[in-house]
């Protein structure tokens, strides 16, 4: 009993964290056709100035999650802008953009890692202390992590199924051509939906550096759970990502007791290459058909 | 035979940069060059072979240095274990990565674009993953134990070619003939599969899938064919690296690496065949260059595919292509008009 409940607690955290990188990453595919392997960076960007804002200028412990959101979109938008606006009208745009988000995610994390160095520092966005469900102990630390990522979540659907943003958002997503022609200006909906993803990846990357420690490469894994839970999910479905991350976040977490930490990430990967074998749109995803 | 593949004026140029890098060990016999030949021999390898998955199939594996890495551990293992001569381990090396290349490619078949993208990149993380974590001891070796993959230290001490006993010290010599003769060999399979038949299946499947498909070409077996032949090379160049370093250890799955041959390819030109020998020769003679600065080296290097993505995207083969294509294309319609 103790240890379901302690692998449904840390599997909800890891699920909520995971939730919050895949939606950003998702949102973006579903809308621009785009994906974005500098995702792990921004995370990394987005826990360094939480980190930044808070341990070095001395601000206040409540707005280094704001920090971090603006830096986060402000860099999407950049991204958006230097990048992906060339190359979006262009042939293999699919290939071509991941080419140039990698190396653009590699140069981030290197900046990083002249400015603040390798070694691993605490996120001091943090807060201590622990209750007991069923006998286990619980940190506040999970569920801040987690109830942060609701918040996130339940604003960003908000803001895509109730605002004039997020309907054209959805246009968008659904037919680039008809939406460009019902007068949605298309480039601006790119720019935002860059925007929304970095913050989130930015918000995702503080979380989890608060459960474990700031390095320059600590977007790295995540990443790879995001993209992950983004192919069970079927990539671009929003929704389907945040509830794959959950599933998923329990999943991993009932693994690692199983099986030992190391294999971890190994049983998601088995379970995702035979979801894809099975469904290759994704689990949730719906089966395209192609006009040629 | 060559004329056929490559044109007069690339086979002649061709022949020329081969005769060059041959002869150049014996004009400076410094042992640092020789080494950097031998890097630069295995990377371009692995680079065309990348190439050939990405460029010419269209298909974005990141798997390329898992498999780099198979051959070379393949090859330790074979070596270490079993006490296999590295002779005989290299090519049941390149067939092991042959075989791993293959079910990379079945898993995914049935996947388009980003996903495979996505899955290549798990696999190599998880295999590269498993083996740094890992703890158990396969079998003790003088009461020390020793991991099945080495762990974080990776296998040492496998033997060697047999080249020291029988050159000497110039044995470097050997190691780099080896080295080019892989290059060369690989890059004339390479050839004949681009510019026969096969390479415009490739190409039909990678610029209309839909069309290549309905017009009778099996993907299925084409692309794990491309998977086949690039795993193939790639395992082998591995193997090189494993017999030439007498190691072989994680550092092989080295995010840096996997950029600087990416880099390399997107410079040089993706889905041109001099591309990635072009990108890796500039961009090694540029690390040279640029030593002082080198805790930039991977900024430069990433925001360089950005640019090159973005400004250049034929990369430098590509560019002087299309310079002498309008040059020579000035000079006939120059006599077209004069005459």
């Amino acid at each position: 009993m103790e240890v379901i409940v302690q692998i449904i607690a840390t599997g909800l955290t890891l699920g909520a964290m995971y939730a919050l990188a895949a939606i950003g990453l998702s949102l973006v595919w579903g809308t621009l056709g785009m994906l974005n392997m500098a995702h792990g960076a921004m995370m990394t960007i987005g826990a360094y100035l939480c980190f930044y804002a808070i341990g070095m200028l001395g601000l206040p412990i409540f707005l280094g999650l704001p920090v971090a959101l603006i830096g986060g979109a402000l860099l999407g938008i950049v991204i958006y802008e230097l990048c992906a606006r060339f190359l979006i009208r262009r042939p293999q745009f699919e290939n071509t953009i991941m080419i140039a988000t990698f190396g653009i995610g590699i140069a981030l994390e290197n900046v990083i890692l002249k400015l603040f160095g390798a070694y691993p520092t605490p996120q001091p966005l943090a807060v201590t202390g622990d209750f007991v469900i069923a006998g286990v102990h619980i940190p506040y630390q999970n569920l801040l992590i987690f109830c942060l990522a609701l918040v996130l979540m339940t604003l960003v659907a908000g803001l895509l199924d109730h605002t004039r943003m997020g309907r054209a958002i959805r246009a968008t997503a659904q037919n680039r051509d008809a939406a460009q022609l019902m007068g949605v200006p298309v480039s601006r909906v790119y720019r935002q939906v860059l925007g929304i993803a970095g913050a989130l990846a930015a918000a995702a990357g503080v979380l989890i550096s608060s459960q474990a420690t700031l390095s320059p490469s600590m977007g790295g894994d995540p990443m790879l759970k995001a993209f992950i839970i983004c192919v069970v999910a079927g990539l671009g479905n929003v929704r389907g990502a945040a509830a794959a991350a959950l599933v998923l976040g329990v999943v991993e977490a009932a693994a690692q007791y199983l099986f030992g930490v190391r294999f971890g990430f190994a049983t998601l990967l088995v379970i995702v290459i035979a979801a894809l074998i099975w469904r290759p749109y994704g689990v949730f995803g719906r089966r395209q058909i192609v006009r040629l | 035979m060559m004329r056929a593949l490559l044109g007069r004026k690339e086979t002649w140029l061709a022949v020329l940069l081969v005769a060059v890098f041959a002869a150049l060990p014996w004009v400076s016999g410094n042992r640092y060059l020789i080494g950097q030949m031998i890097v630069f021999c295995l990377w371009a390898t692995v680079a065309m072979q990348w190439n050939l998955v990405l460029g010419y199939a269209g298909i974005f594996s990141l798997a390329q240095l898992a498999l780099y890495a198979c051959g070379a551990y393949a090859t330790a293992m074979l070596g270490f274990f079993l006490g296999w001569s590295l002779w005989a381990a290299m090519p049941v090396a390149a067939i092991v990565t042959t075989l791993l290349g293959l079910v990379i490619g079945a898993a995914c078949l049935r996947l388009r674009g980003a996903y495979v993208a996505l899955l290549t990149l798990a696999i190599a993380q998880v295999i590269y993953v498993l083996i740094i974590t890992e703890a158990d001891c396969f079998t003790y070796i003088d009461g020390v134990c020793q991991q099945l993959f080495g762990g974080t230290r990776g296998l040492t001490r496998f033997g060697d070619l047999g080249f020291r006993h029988l050159f000497g010290y110039k044995f470097i010599y050997a190691d780099f003939y080896l080295a080019l003769a892989l290059l060369i060999v690989s890059s004339i399979i390479m050839l004949v599969i681009i510019r026969g038949p096969m390479g415009l299946a490739f190409r039909a499947l990678r610029d209309n899938p839909g069309y290549a498909v309905s017009r009778g070409i099996n993907r299925f077996k084409y692309q794990l064919l491309v998977f086949a032949v690039s795993a193939f090379f790639t395992g082998l160049a591995g193997a090189v690296q494993a017999a030439h370093f007498k190691s072989a250890g994680p550092s092989l799955f080295s995010p840096a690496l996997l950029l600087f041959l990416l880099a390399a390819i997107v410079v040089g030109g993706v889905g041109r065949f001099w591309g990635p020998i072009l990108g890796t020769a500039l961009l090694m003679l540029a690390d040279e260059g640029l030593k002082e600065v080198s805790d930039y080296r991977n900024i430069g290097l990433g925001l360089l595919i950005a640019a090159f993505v973005i400004l250049m995207p034929q990369g430098l083969a590509g560019w002087s292509g299309n310079l002498l294509e309008g040059a020579r294309h000035r000079k006939s319609s120059r006599a077209a008009s004069e005459s």
